[in-house]
């Protein structure tokens, strides 16, 4: 069954740095979202910068999106993208960190240190996957290229 | 009875009482209170000793008792003794010293009332030092106000001035007895004085604060833009009573301000009118403004491209390796540069360069990026080269053409030689005319036989221009084609001067150089002067730039020489059409000459000769 699907995509600093208890706590947020509201996406965070791209039916993402846009956690909300889509390209809700102890990040799921990040899907679009590239170079810095293969938790 | 009780109520009173009797004043009756404040130790009739009480005060009670009118110390301090020996800590009484008189009005004691003030003196004390910083604070907020470069005021409920500082009065230039609520709002602009009035009534009325831009009148009639922003001061919820403001000249501000809107209007104008893709990026590479043009040309809105839409309208075969290279580009400053097919919006697919170069400013670090449409220049130069391979290819067969063609009549010509030579040996002609006929058709024959041959050279030449090059010994190739022409020198007693000291070498092709040689030796001969024996001179040297020189000079005919053409050079255009020649050998010099970058210059003079000289390179 077809129905309509569009992903939106936004960039923010964090107000103060997060700590890693609460990076754990937003990754928790975002899953609890994701079963919810049938969302998937992918979430970046390096030092006070975040991105995300969240994808599924608009109906949903975009009152999350201004949820989101809400949280008092970060400023500078600058939205990149919101677009219909034919197929989602990050359909296991997965994100990257810089943790300030990777040690304690390496047991978890659906996590990768920046440098572990699987390449860019080619299910998105160019233009979408360019967005998503510059974006990640935009919160990682220049010298993180994505790895070929992944190392996910599951 | 009622005397015991009065006693008891008197000992357990908080004030202390105590009778104090005769000149000496021994204790009387003492009270609890007045026991603490002296010490304790109060036997009944003992006097006064000098460390229950100070001696000021003794001397006082002496006074008193000497001139039987009262007195009264007030917030007098006396150190207490804490229990269990702690410090004395200063505590403050009001002593009434009441004289005792007995029925004859004599004194015979003193009545002694102490109430502890210590609450009210260090209250009143609190208070005067509170004074003190007020009066401090004060003092301060006025220099602060009064020196600060902004005016501030205190406007009430009705809108009357309050206060206003003294820059106010600098400002304006008016004088201090002015009437503020009448002349503040005649010396605002005219264009801004209604605005301004409504303004600060309707925030009045709703009790909040205000922040508006509008222009006075400075004190030498120039109006400047000021800052004046105001909040209420509120004397009960939601009931403002006066309004606290400052007004703050921003004119400075404001003019550039304006000027920096200007220009942006302007240089947005200037890109929306440029026939050319024009957009910026943020720093992270994110587009965030396209020109007019762009949607003109691509059908799509700036938000329907968004911030990296434009790589969807280059040709797909490309899309990839331009937004590689564009993720690079941003992460390394380098400038984007490339020539790319981008899509219009009917479907047509024109080539444009694209570059874009990162700024960085105050403002930060962004970028500026150009499509330029260069589709017609690219097509006409995919035009031009294929004419040019055209070409090229068109020359080539006709070279093939020429030399199959000079090659394939000579098997014809050479027949016709051998019937020619056959009849005329075998054939008797008795007319004189017809020995001349003869001659002539012999003649023609040697002339087609030579032209024949030089345009098969010409060919050969042409294929030979790309040979390599080597060093070569002039002297020895002249000898050598000296003696291919062995016999037309020495037909025509000629003298040929050979001088190769100054460059004796020359590295160029062997077979080019030696048809130069060949062919401007046997110009020389043919052309020679009937009247004298030929004279040839062949020299070798170096410009003063170092390039080789050649140089063949002559006595013969000599010819008009044209400066602005040179016809002589052109195939088969010949000068001397009374001589035999097919006039293809100045054509293949000149060929040969500047298809390695030299040029041949030549000099004449008619009746006394023709000097050629070849520049070898440039």
């Amino acid at each position: 069954m077809f129905s309509p699907m569009n992903h939106i995509a936004y960039m923010s600093r964090a107000v103060r740095p997060l700590s890693d208890q609460e990076l754990q706590e937003l990754l928790a947020q975002c899953r609890r979202d994701n079963a919810r509201n049938n969302v998937t996406g992918i979430l970046f965070y390096s030092h006070g910068n975040i991105a995300q791209l969240i994808e599924g039916d608009p109906a949903v993402t975009r009152p999350l999106f201004e949820k989101i846009a809400q949280d008092g956690r970060h400023s500078n909300v600058v939205k990149l993208a919101d677009k219909p889509i034919e197929a989602r390209s990050f359909p296991d809700w997965s994100m990257a960190f810089h943790p300030i102890d990777p040690e304690g990040f390496s047991a978890l799921t659906d996590f990768f240190l920046p440098h572990q990040m699987p390449a860019t899907p080619d299910t998105l679009s160019i233009a979408d996957a360019l967005l998503v590239d510059l974006v990640r170079q935009a919160v990682f810095g220049a010298n993180t290229t994505a790895a070929e293969s992944a190392s996910v938790g599951n | 009875m009622r005397d015991q009780e009065l006693q008891r109520i008197l000992r357990h009173m908080p004030a202390g009482i105590a009778t104090l009797l005769g000149p000496e004043l021994r204790y009387g009756f003492v009270n609890e209170a007045m026991q603490a404040l002296l010490g304790g130790n109060t036997p009944e009739g003992q006097p006064l000793t000098d460390v229950s009480l100070p001696a000021d005060l003794r001397e006082v009670m002496q006074k008193v008792y000497d001139s039987g009118s009262p007195f009264v110390a007030k917030a007098y301090g006396l150190p207490l003794l804490g229990s269990n020996g702690e410090e004395p800590t200063p505590r403050y009484f009001d002593i009434a010293l009441e004289p005792l008189q007995d029925d004859e009005d004599q004194v015979h004691g003193l009545l002694l009332f102490a109430v502890d003030v210590t609450g009210q003196e260090e209250a009143r004390q609190r208070a005067h030092e509170l004074a003190l910083e007020t009066r401090r604070l004060d003092a301060r907020l006025r220099v602060l106000t009064e020196t600060a470069p902004q005016i501030t005021f205190t406007v009430d409920a009705a809108g009357n001035y309050e206060y206003v500082s003294p820059q106010w009065y600098y400002f304006t230039g008016q004088p201090p007895t002015a009437d503020l609520d009448a002349i503040w709002p005649l010396l605002v602009h005219p264009e801004d004085r209604l605005r301004v009035l409504y303004q600060m009534e309707a925030a009045r009325k709703a009790g909040i604060g205000w922040s508006h831009e509008y222009r006075l009148r400075r004190h030498d009639g120039q109006y400047r833009w000021l800052l004046s922003r105001a909040v209420p001061e509120l004397h009960a919820p939601d009931q403002a009573a006066y309004w606290h403001g400052a007004v703050t000249e921003v004119h400075d501000q404001r003019e550039l301000a304006d000027a920096l809107r200007r220009g942006e209007a302007e240089l947005r104008f200037l890109a929306d009118s440029i026939p050319q893709l024009i957009w910026t990026a943020t720093a992270e590479g994110f587009i965030d403004y396209y020109n007019q043009h762009t949607a003109e040309y691509t059908g799509s809105s700036a938000d329907e491209l968004g911030p990296t839409g434009w790589v969807s309208l280059i040709h797909p075969s490309e899309q990839s390796s331009a937004a590689r290279r564009w993720v690079q580009c941003v992460a390394s400053g380098e400038s984007f540069d490339g020539l790319f097919q981008m899509r219009r919006h009917d479907g047509q697919y024109r080539w444009h360069i694209i570059r874009a170069r990162q700024l960085t400013d105050a403002r930060g670090l962004r970028w500026f990026g150009a499509c330029t449409d260069v589709d017609d220049q690219h097509r006409l130069r995919e035009v031009l080269q294929h004419q040019y391979d055209e070409l090229a290819r068109t020359n080539r067969d006709l070279d093939t053409f020429v030399y199959t063609a000079s090659h394939d009549l000579k098997q014809p010509l050479f027949n016709l030689r051998g019937l020619f030579d056959e009849l005329r040996r075998t054939a008797t002609f008795d007319d004189e005319e017809h020995e001349v006929l003869l001659r002539m058709v012999d003649g023609a024959l040697g002339q087609l036989d030579v032209t024949l041959h030089d345009l098969a050279a010409t060919v050969q030449e042409q294929r030979q221009l790309t040979a390599p090059t080597e060093a070569i010994d002039l002297r020895s190739v002249a000898e050598e084609v000296l003696l291919g022409l062995r016999v037309l020198v020495e037909d025509a007693e000629a003298t040929v001067n050979l001088d190769f000291k100054a460059a004796p070498t020359l590295i160029y092709g062997r077979a080019n150089l030696r048809s130069v040689l060949h062919n401007l030796l046997s110009n020389a001969l043919k052309y020679a002067c009937p009247e004298r024996p030929p004279c040839i001179t062949i020299a070798s040297g170096m410009t003063e730039a170092g390039k080789p020189w050649l140089k063949v000079q002559d006595n013969g005919l000599g010819m008009e020489v044209n400066k602005d053409a040179n016809p002589i050079f052109q195939l088969f255009d010949r000068q001397h059409p009374h001589i035999g020649g097919t006039g293809v050998g100045l054509y293949l010099i000149q060929r040969i000459v500047t298809s390695r970058g030299g040029h041949l210059e030549v000099a004449s003079t008619v009746g006394e000769g023709t000097t050629f000289t070849v520049y070898w390179f440039g």
